[in-house]
């Protein structure tokens, strides 16, 4: 996180950085230089060097694209290209970014800004960027075949439009989407308000990043494209739990996160220990009269989402989405639920076919986080993540937001785990438990039932016994 | 005098031609046992005496001490089994009938008792074929033939039975073997069986989800007796082919794996180098025709002209006169072929021979074509079992390898797990009956090599076709 620091040494000089050598020498001279990004790290807000100034977001694990002024517009350079990211420690995968990354990097301007966008495509097929919920001449929208002519591989296009409303946007190809999407194509825009605005709120950090889901298939490393619903990877911004850096910050901060969903399914987001109120929608500010305080916002399929709140409480607070899938990594989802079966015996023959054989799932899922068995290469656990406390046995779209009392203005390195301060964690009962009385009845029904099962079923819930602990 | 030294050379003579005819059993053995090298070992003997087969026994207790290997089976076979006792002893008889044809017909002696008024006549006629005396040296090298024709069949027998004794215990092995793995699938069936017993009772699997691992376990075990009854007759068969008595059967232990392949199979070359002159079936085939030959003279011969000569001494004892005197002279027989010239008998011989000819003829051309397929079947049976060793076994080895990571991982559960195992189980009893495939056709060629061929041909075809057991449980 420190490297996070040197960031901006210099305008554009970026650690870890490297320049496209393939654009040709005649090319660079008009194009801005393509600034490469071979990290995955969450870099430190990019401090505009030049331009109308602004408060700059961080992208988890991620960063914002450098530019240069010509003559008073903000000339970027994006490369569309296919890039090996790092999903999680160990992870690798195969996708389709720009600059380096998947998702490319943030774009960050202010409202009113003319903004000329090259963008030269290095993929094997055609593509077009299109600039989601952005004010813009049609023509700019960058719909392939519908506002332009496709980009084809090796050729470098300009939008060029004027950043009309600020909020808080994204871009994605619109040729060949459903491909290029399901490779991870896709990148974070954030238009600053040029002055105070009274629905816009200053905050002292704000974080930017999209959910993305891919279907990688455990062992190997390119997602399928195919896939329509059966995703077995959740990511924020192509990262997984425990590859999702924490969201670090100082006690009373004002804090926004942003949040956009290119995925195909809704994300209830829910922060832990502190309310929020959804400031921001892909309309723009909200009224303040429909802002209300909530614990869990759903980002539906395409949208995005402005959050602020207060960040009062000291702590490590979990952050995530609510379906309880997207917080797993990569699992078999036709595997039979097992709690409850007894098989050490059935075990014995099973390990003389399969001499690695353990059993798992009797309790639940956790033997998989506790057991930490080999699992395919390039395979993120299902579930894992070692806190202070022990497994968090979570995977996917999972952080933590960690507020803390000696954290530095702008400073977003990770403080370690939480200190609590005495009596504060929960702590095991040591004295006698009483046998809970226990009502038999079974409650009045809203109307009486017909065509009843012959004899009551009796549903049998298998609490764990003692003596599992040895697997 | 010269009467007595006339009789003890014709005696000598007829002792000597005898005796010169005479090929014995034992140098018939010698023969098979030198001919034979690779299938015998040189252990091929007919225990005739309480001793020998005394220590046939022995022996047969001695190789069944221990798990009986492909080359101690062949050996038991030559020593205790008593088709091939059976075999050898025919193969006497064949090679007596054969000795006797170059004995010299026995000399008649005919004796006659005539009275007339006072007279009594005492005659003594010693008569034998002059052909047959004439013909001698041919019919010498008949019956060389024909010894030599019994044992070229002796020795083809050997390796016939050599050849089955190989391939049973090729199949028992490879059955025992089987069995091994089909108790392995059975296992997993159980296994899956009894978890999804569990399963629906705790209420975890509804009836069908029960049912359907239920119905893989029924199936194993129907495949396991199958796979059992299998073991048994190929057991049987081999012990059939060992000749063992019911105490030797039950000490009968086979090895508990095919041997494995050999590092580099044989060549086409050298086995295309094994002249076809060599092959006990043109052997054969050239031994009828030069029979055919050989009896087409001598029997145009003794159908042509029939000689009887004989010596005749006869006695008169005159009552009357007091007197005895004796007549001497000799006599000739002679048939004469009026009636039949012999046409019909030289047609008869002559279409003997040119069967012979053309027996021999396509023996010859058939024997290179059996050797290129026997060759065929017994390189791609190597192959085969060289792909499985090489390629599936070990592919299927690595996806069990991944697919208990992806359990470890939750990605697959237990069921697809098993179900996995028994594919794999699957191939590794393929690549057994390749393996098997590769030894029978192995046998089959170097009893093909020998001139024996044995058929692997259609075998070969269905051999190795099976794909993995279908209907995994997932």
């Amino acid at each position: 996180m420190t490297n996070r620091r040197n960031f901006l040494s210099g305008a554009g000089a970026l650690t870890g950085a490297v320049a496209a050598a393939a654009v040709s020498k005649v090319a660079m001279a008009a194009l801005p230089e393509p600034v490469l990004q071979t990290k995955p790290d969450t870099m430190a807000p990019l401090v505009p060097p030049s331009g109308r100034p602004y408060n700059p977001v961080v992208t988890l694990n991620g960063w914002t694209l450098p530019w240069r002024m010509n003559n008073g517009v903000k000339e970027f350079h994006l490369v569309a290209e296919p890039v090996v990211r790092e999903m999680a420690p160990g992870f690798k995968a195969n996708l389709w970014g720009y600059n380096g990354q998947s998702p490319g990097p943030t774009i960050e301007v202010v409202e009113g800004d003319r903004v000329r966008i090259f963008v030269t495509n290095k993929l094997p097929e055609h593509t077009s960027v299109h600039w989601h919920g952005q004010r813009l001449p049609s023509g700019m929208d960058g719909v392939a075949g519908l506002t332009q002519p496709a980009i084809r591989p090796g050729k470098t296009f300009v939008y060029e439009f004027v950043a009309r409303r600020p909020g808080t946007f994204m871009y994605h190809p619109h040729a060949d989407e459903m491909t290029q999407m399901a490779m991870g194509m896709m990148g974070f825009w954030v238009t600053h308000p040029k002055a105070e605005h009274p629905l816009i709120e200053k905050v002292d950090r704000d974080f930017v990043f999209l959910l993305n889901a891919y279907d990688v298939e455990p062992g190997s490393a390119t997602p399928k494209i195919m896939t329509m619903a059966d995703f077995n990877i959740w990511s924020w911004n192509s990262r997984i739990f425990p590859g999702i850096d924490s969201l670090n910050v100082r006690l009373n901060d004002k804090v926004r996160i942003r949040i956009g969903n290119l995925t195909m399914t809704n994300h209830p987001i829910h922060l832990h220990g502190h309310e929020f109120l959804v400031t921001g929608t892909d309309g723009g500010p909200t009224p303040k009269s429909s802002r209300h305080y909530e614990v869990t916002t759903d980002v539906a399929v395409g949208q995005m989402r402005q959050i602020d709140f207060l960040a009062d409480e000291e702590g490590d607070w979990a952050f995530h989405c609510h379906k309880s899938h997207h917080t797993m990594n990569a699992m078999g989802h036709d595997v039979p639920t097992m709690i409850g079966l007894d098989h050490k015996d059935v075990a014995r023959q099973i390990s003389s076919l399969v001499p690695d054989y353990m059993v798992m799932g009797e309790r639940g899922m956790a033997d998989m986080a506790e057991m930490e068995m080999p699992v395919p290469d390039n395979t993120a656990r299902m579930m894992t993540g070692e806190g202070p406390f022990g497994s968090v046995e979570m995977g996917g779209m999972f952080s933590v937001v960690k507020v803390r009392r000696d954290q530095k203005a702008g400073d977003y390195a990770n403080p370690g785990w939480f200190k609590h301060p005495p009596g504060t964690v929960a702590y095991e009962f040591d004295g006698a438990i009483p046998e809970p009385a226990r009502g038999r009845h079974s409650g009045a029904a809203a109307m009486p039932a017909q065509n009843m099962p012959a004899k009551n079923i009796e549903v049998q819930i298998r609490k764990p016994v003692a003596d599992h602990g040895k697997h | 005098m010269k009467r007595a030294l006339r009789s003890t050379a014709v005696a000598a003579a007829a002792v000597f031609l005898a005796g010169c005819a005479s090929v014995g059993i034992d140098e018939a053995l010698k023969d098979t046992n030198t001919h034979a090298q690779r299938f015998t070992g040189g252990n091929l003997a007919l225990s005739r005496t309480p001793e020998q087969r005394d220590r046939r026994a022995e022996l047969a207790q001695q190789l069944l001490a221990t798990p009986l290997s492909q080359d101690d089976a062949v050996q038991l076979a030559l020593t205790n089994s008593p088709a091939v006792q059976a075999l050898m002893a025919q193969s006497w008889v064949d090679i007596a009938a054969a000795n006797q044809t170059s004995r010299l017909p026995n000399p008649i002696f005919t004796f006659e008792r005539m009275r007339l008024n006072s007279e009594l006549e005492l005659g003594r006629l010693l008569s034998f074929g002059l052909v047959d005396l004439i013909l001698l040296p041919q019919r010498l090298s008949i019956s060389r033939s024909q010894a030599h024709q019994a044992k070229l069949q002796l020795t083809g027998a050997v390796v016939d039975h050599v050849t089955q004794v190989r391939q049973a215990w090729v199949r028992a092995v490879a059955a025992q073997q089987s069995l091994h793995y089909a108790e392995q699938v059975n296992t997993s069936a159980q296994a899956s069986a009894e978890l999804a017993r569990r399963m629906q009772r705790i209420g975890n699997f509804s009836k069908l989800q029960r049912a359907r691992q239920q119905v893989f376990y029924a199936d194993a075990t129907t495949q396991l007796a199958s796979a059992r009854h299998a073991t048994t007759a190929a057991r049987e068969e081999l012990i059939r082919a060992l000749g063992l008595d019911d105490a030797q059967a039950a000490k009968l232990a086979l090895p508990a794996r095919l041997p494995d392949l050999p590092k580099i199979p044989r060549e086409a070359k050298e086995v295309a180098a094994t002249a076809t002159e060599q092959r006990l079936d043109v052997q054969l085939a050239r031994a009828q025709l030069d029979l055919a030959g050989q009896s087409q003279g001598i029997s145009l011969l003794s159908t042509f002209i029939d000689v009887e000569a004989g010596a005749r001494r006869d006695t008169v004892f005159d009552n009357a006169e007091g007197s005895k005197s004796n007549r001497r002279g000799f006599e000739l027989d002679i048939r004469l072929p009026l009636f039949d010239g012999g046409s019909a008998q030289r047609d008869a011989l002559n279409a003997q021979s040119l069967a012979a000819a053309n027996r021999y003829d396509a023996t010859v051309r058939g024997a290179s074509s059996q050797l290129r397929e026997g060759y065929s079947a017994y390189r791609t049976a190597y192959d085969i079992a060289k792909h499985y060793r090489d390629e599936i076994v070990p592919l299927r080895q690595a996806m069990a390898d991944e697919n208990v990571l992806r359990y470890n991982g939750m990605l697959i559960g237990v069921f697809e797990l098993l179900a996995e195992a028994r594919d794999q189980i699957a191939a590794v009893t393929n690549a057994i009956n390749a393996q098997q495939q590769f030894w029978q056709a192995d046998a089959a060629l170097a009893a093909s090599v020998m001139g024996k061929p044995t058929a692997t041909g259609a075998a070969m075809a269905s051999s190795g076709s099976e794909g993995a057991s279908t209907g995994a449980a997932h």
